[in-house]
């Protein structure tokens, strides 16, 4: 089993909300951010790219920040995912420099005020010490929401598929961007878009073999624009409705007026 | 072991209808996420999730006060509600006796719930002059939906409930993918990309998925009505219209076809700065794959032709036979509990009250039911005083109004105002007395949805900080004491008196409690009807609800009041063609029109996980426009006109027009001293708006199409706090903390 996630650039609107979602599951400090959203925007002088990077911790397989760790603080686990012990890790900042993806921060003191630095901390501020506590002179990063992860299987739950049991910026992103799901599965989601789609690393030539997959293609240029029975039916959300069978001439008069 | 507690709500972030999750422990919101069962399937925006700093924020306004210095010197001192309302409702009375209720005025900005309050206690006092920013923001495609389909809420399908999602779907100077601003949720519109054909955008800069469409088209800003007057020529000339739909429900066929006959491909090419082919191509996408949708963004409306584009667009529509097919533009069926807008539509505009309107004699479209904001400034201006007492409820009018200067020394004039807001701000420095709002977290109401299929619940999660109250509850203690036949008891009742239509478990009339676990309201799925023209819908043996029955291309009505029955082309009051000498002086094609995913208007910028993702306002130019006028990506610029200048930091796009400067709209400093209110002067593009050249149907000034040029700021010209604040944990300095 090895988790992984695959991002649709052709979606991805850079709304920010994977940002957010991040802070609120992460109680992040003010000025930490896990994932990042890197803007690429080009003219060759005939086509124009406008296209957003979302970026986190890639969980690499052969992951360089675990090895210049010299505490083992940062390791990895079973599932694939790359942890960092906060009572371990002393500071030395050894991986944020091997990372090449720089996708780890140091929480210095300057990153860590409160949310409004001349006032007292707000009241989840406050509880986010208690539930989430950052230790300042520790070095972090995306941790695919690994408690999120843990909690949801306990509950046998599926990441990727049930939401207890899948990152918090997946589970928020409004076009649907994130795809989350087991790697080594050839039949789950993100082994199929990565297969159907074309899945690519960033920089593969770094070696480290990422578990975050991208795609990318132009929309449009869909074959069918009939609904499956799902979307006609609103199945999941059928339930709510409050007006029934206004095929009824009758009823629908009624709300007409 | 912590009290863990889980409550449904809806968000209101934006114009809202997002399901919320909150979770709390020990009675601290300590989590925020989508609801999964909801309409939109447990996803958020970064607006809605940082509510979080939105309920605990320092700045929030927790009491009433009232202003013990001049107007804008931020001069406040803490008073009781009682002082408060009684004083307000007490100016209120004078005014109705004295001069009559019209010189109320009720203001509102685009709504945090509060619309149907803001109409209802207008009505209910006897005053016409509502004052909303509705003419340039959603009116005008209403009024124009309705004239041409007689019915004005013509909304999307992105639903796939009747079997098909559209073809073909063009986003129209919008970005729906970043905004659920028009309650047409983001989230719907995404999914059904999954089964679009064609996507086209028209933007003169490119939103998120421009550069992945199909076709993306770049206008020169303000000439969208003559885009759409030439694919509906090509439309003619290939005929390419929808048979069917045009023999049998369409009135106005070869009026239009005349009028359009003109506004060729070559021609629109070169008033639009575009090639031909996209026109044609556009075109050919529209009519032949179909059905498709038309999303239009309010930059359309923000210009003062507005009322003639958004008609030529609809006739666009309805030449495509793109009206009530699945898949195309759709009005929906209501839910059980009704059209919520009947809340205020019960108490009927008199036509005494209409006479009374401020403007309503010139803009015969938009200054029907509201009067028109600009009129209503230059009348205080001219010092004939038209207002005497000013309710105003959390719209920012001296930012998002054309010439703030104006704007700002007619406020300044107004006898007596109030201002309810969750934070202080320009129209708050304004007025006499605040009142402190609930943020939708801390509030109990009814939350309505543009398309009208649905309503929701805001459930209160948490008590609001200080003494502030909901809007509900301000506009219900108002109302009670100066007209309390029209008003409740309590918020409870009016809740209970908004839904009583809807069915509640017990079979007799819902009741809020009720409502408030079930959260929603709606009709959808097999449950909504199309193609209601071809049924007793709207007309015994079918029809349109218009005067001649049919979907009208050309409108008698609008003859009538004096205006084209068909659409018509016009100029930008400034622009490269209508003011030749001007353009050369200002050689930038300017446009307000450039938003941010995280700010929804002049809101946010107090919230700091939301300021982190742009700290300054920001304006954009193609890397060769900014090389040609010698500024830089990274610089903090001048953007001068005839009327002033602003500075925004520039970053250079290479997904912009050439010759076209997009400025963020809507900005003011919660940071900076009140004393100028809030730096509205220093970055806000209204600086740079003119009042003075107004759409003939709806009164919208041209805020998305004027003329500037752009310079470099000099390092002794950036003395203001902002300029000086590196990091965006900035610190706005006015704060009740020790009241
Ligand atoms: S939430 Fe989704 S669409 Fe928004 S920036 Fe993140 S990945 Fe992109
Ligand atoms: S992306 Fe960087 S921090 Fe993450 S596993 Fe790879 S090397 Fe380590
Ligand atoms: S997977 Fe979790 S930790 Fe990583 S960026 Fe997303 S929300 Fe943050
Ligand atoms: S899109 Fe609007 S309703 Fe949805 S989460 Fe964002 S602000 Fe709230």
């Amino acid at each position: 089993m090895r988790w992984g996630m695959v991002i649709d650039l052709a979606k991805c609107t850079r709304c920010h909300a994977c940002v957010a979602a991040c802070r609120i599951e992460h109680f992040l400090p003010l000025r930490v951010t896990w994932p990042r959203l890197i803007a690429l925007e080009t003219d060759n002088g005939y086509d124009v790219d406008v296209s957003t990077y979302p970026v986190r911790c890639n969980q690499c397989k052969d992951a360089p920040c675990v090895d210049a760790c010299p505490t083992q603080a940062s390791y990895k686990r079973e599932d694939g995912i790359v942890a960092i012990d906060h009572d371990k890790c002393f500071g030395c900042r050894y991986c944020v420099i091997a990372c090449p993806y720089q996708n780890r921060t140091y929480l210095s003191r300057k990153r860590n005020p409160n949310y409004f630095p001349e006032h007292a901390q707000t009241r989840f501020e406050k509880m986010g010490k208690k539930l989430y506590p950052h230790q300042v002179g520790t070095t972090e990063k995306c941790n695919f929401c690994h408690e999120r992860i843990d909690a949801g299987r306990e509950k046998d739950l599926k990441p990727g598929i049930d939401r207890d049991a899948t990152p918090a910026c997946v589970n928020t992103c409004q076009p649907r961007a994130l795809t989350f799901g087991d790697l080594d599965d050839p039949n789950s989601n993100v082994s199929k878009l990565i297969r159907e789609k074309s899945g690519f690393v960033l920089h593969s030539e770094y070696g480290t073999e990422p578990s975050v997959y991208y795609i990318d293609y132009k929309l449009g240029g869909n074959p069918s624009n009939k609904a499956p029975v799902e979307a006609q039916t609103g199945s999941h959300i059928q339930h709510l409705s409050t007006v029934y069978a206004p095929s009824k001439p009758k009823l629908a008069k009624k709300n007409a007026d | 072991m912590a009290n863990r507690e889980v409550v449904y709500s809806t968000c209101k972030s934006c114009h809202g209808g997002c399901g919320v999750k909150v979770t709390k422990e020990d009675g601290v919101v300590v989590h925020i996420e989508g609801n999964p069962d909801s309409l939109t399937g447990g996803t958020m925006c970064s607006k809605g999730l940082s509510s979080i700093q939105h309920i605990d924020n320092p700045y929030r306004l927790k009491y009433p006060m009232k202003q013990v210095g001049k107007k804008g010197e931020g001069k406040w001192e803490r008073i009781s509600w009682d002082e408060a309302l009684d004083t307000i409702a007490d100016k209120m009375k004078a005014a109705i006796k004295d001069y009559g209720p019209h010189t109320i005025a009720i203001s509102q900005g685009t709504g945090r719930g509060y619309n149907r309050y803001t109409m209802r206690l207008a009505r209910s006092l006897g005053t016409g002059n509502a004052i909303t920013p509705g003419y340039v923001c959603h009116s005008p495609r209403l009024g124009l939906y309705a004239l041409v389909t007689g019915y004005g809420r013509l909304y999307c399908d992105y639903h796939g409930w009747g079997g098909e999602f559209p073809k073909t779907q063009i986003m129209w100077a919008k970005q729906l993918e970043i905004s659920s601003a028009d309650s047409e949720m983001c989230y719907w519109y995404m999914r059904s990309l999954d089964y679009v054909k064609n996507l086209i955008i028209i933007d003169p800069r490119a939103s998120a998925y421009a550069t992945r469409a199909n076709l993306w088209i770049q206008p020169r800003p303000g000439t969208d009505c003559a885009l759409a007057l030439g694919m509906m020529n090509v439309i003619y000339e290939e005929e390419l219209w929808d048979k069917e739909f045009v023999d049998n429900w369409t009135f106005g066929f070869e009026e239009l076809r005349e009028r359009v006959k003109d506004f060729t491909p070559e021609k629109v090419s070169d008033i639009c700065w575009i090639p031909k082919e996209h026109v044609i191509e556009a075109a050919r996408m529209w009519a032949i794959d179909t059905p498709g949708t038309i999303q239009v963004g309010s930059s359309l409306e923000r210009q003062a032709n507005c009322g003639h584009t958004l008609r030529a667009i609809t006739c666009l529509m309805g030449l495509a036979g793109n009206i009530e097919r699945p898949g195309s533009m759709v009005s929906w069926v209501l839910p059980d509990t009704g059209l919520i807008e009947d809340f205020n539509l019960e108490l009927p505009i008199t036509d005494e009250m209409k006479s009374k309107i401020i403007g309503g004699d010139r803009f015969k479209m938009g200054a029907t039911r509201t009067c028109n904001p600009d009129t209503m400034v230059k009348r205080l201006l001219a010092g004939d005083a038209p207002i005497k007492v000013w309710f105003s409820v959390g719209g920012q009018q001296i930012v998002h109004m054309a010439n703030t200067k104006e704007v700002v020394a007619a406020i300044e004039r107004v006898e007596f105002m109030s201002h309810t807001d969750l934070f202080m701000g320009p129209m708050a420095e304004a007025a006499d007395i605040v009142l402190p709002a609930a943020h939708w977290l801390e509030l109990d109401d009814v939350y309505d949805m543009h398309p009208r299929f649905m309503i929701e619940a805001h459930n209160k999660v948490i008590e609001p900080p200080g003494e502030a109250m909901s809007d509900a509850w301000i506009f219900n203690e108002i109302g009670k004491r100066v007209v309390p036949d029209k008003w409740w008891d309590t918020v409870e009742d009016m809740l209970d008196y908004q839904i009583r239509r809807g069915e509640g478990p017990d079979g007799g009339p819902l009741k809020w409690k009720d409502f408030s676990e079930k959260l929603v309201s709606g009709c959808w799925g097999p449950d909504q009807v199309y193609y209601k023209y071809k049924t007793d819908f709207w007309r015994e043996g079918g029809g349109f609800p218009t005067p001649s029955g049919k979907f009208e291309f050309k409108s008698n009505h609008l003859e009538s009041l004096g205006y084209d029955p068909l659409p018509v082309y016009a100029e930008p009051g400034e622009s490269p063609v209508s003011t030749p000498d001007l353009f050369k002086e200002y050689p930038l094609v300017m446009s307000s029109g450039y938003r941010q995913p995280f700010y929804f208007l002049g809101q946010y910028r107090n919230i700091p996980w939301l300021r982190s993702f742009m700290e300054f306002p920001t304006c954009q130019l193609h890397p060769e426009t900014a090389k040609l006028y010698g500024v830089e990506d990274g610089d903090i610029v001048w953007i001068e006109g005839p009327r002033g200048r602003i500075r925004q930091k520039l970053r250079t796009f290479p997904g912009i027009k050439r010759g076209v400067l997009m400025a963020t709209a809507n900005c003011f400093y919660p940071e900076e001293p009140a004393k100028g209110y809030h730096g509205v002067f220093i970055s806000n593009p209204n600086v740079l708006t003119s009042n003075d050249h107004l759409d003939p149907m709806y009164g919208s000034p041209d805020l998305t199409c004027l003329l500037c040029k752009v310079y470099k700021a000099k390092d002794e010209e950036l003395k203001e706090e902002v300029f000086r604040n590196e990091e965006y944990g900035f610190v706005p300095p006015h704060s009740q903390e020790d009241m």
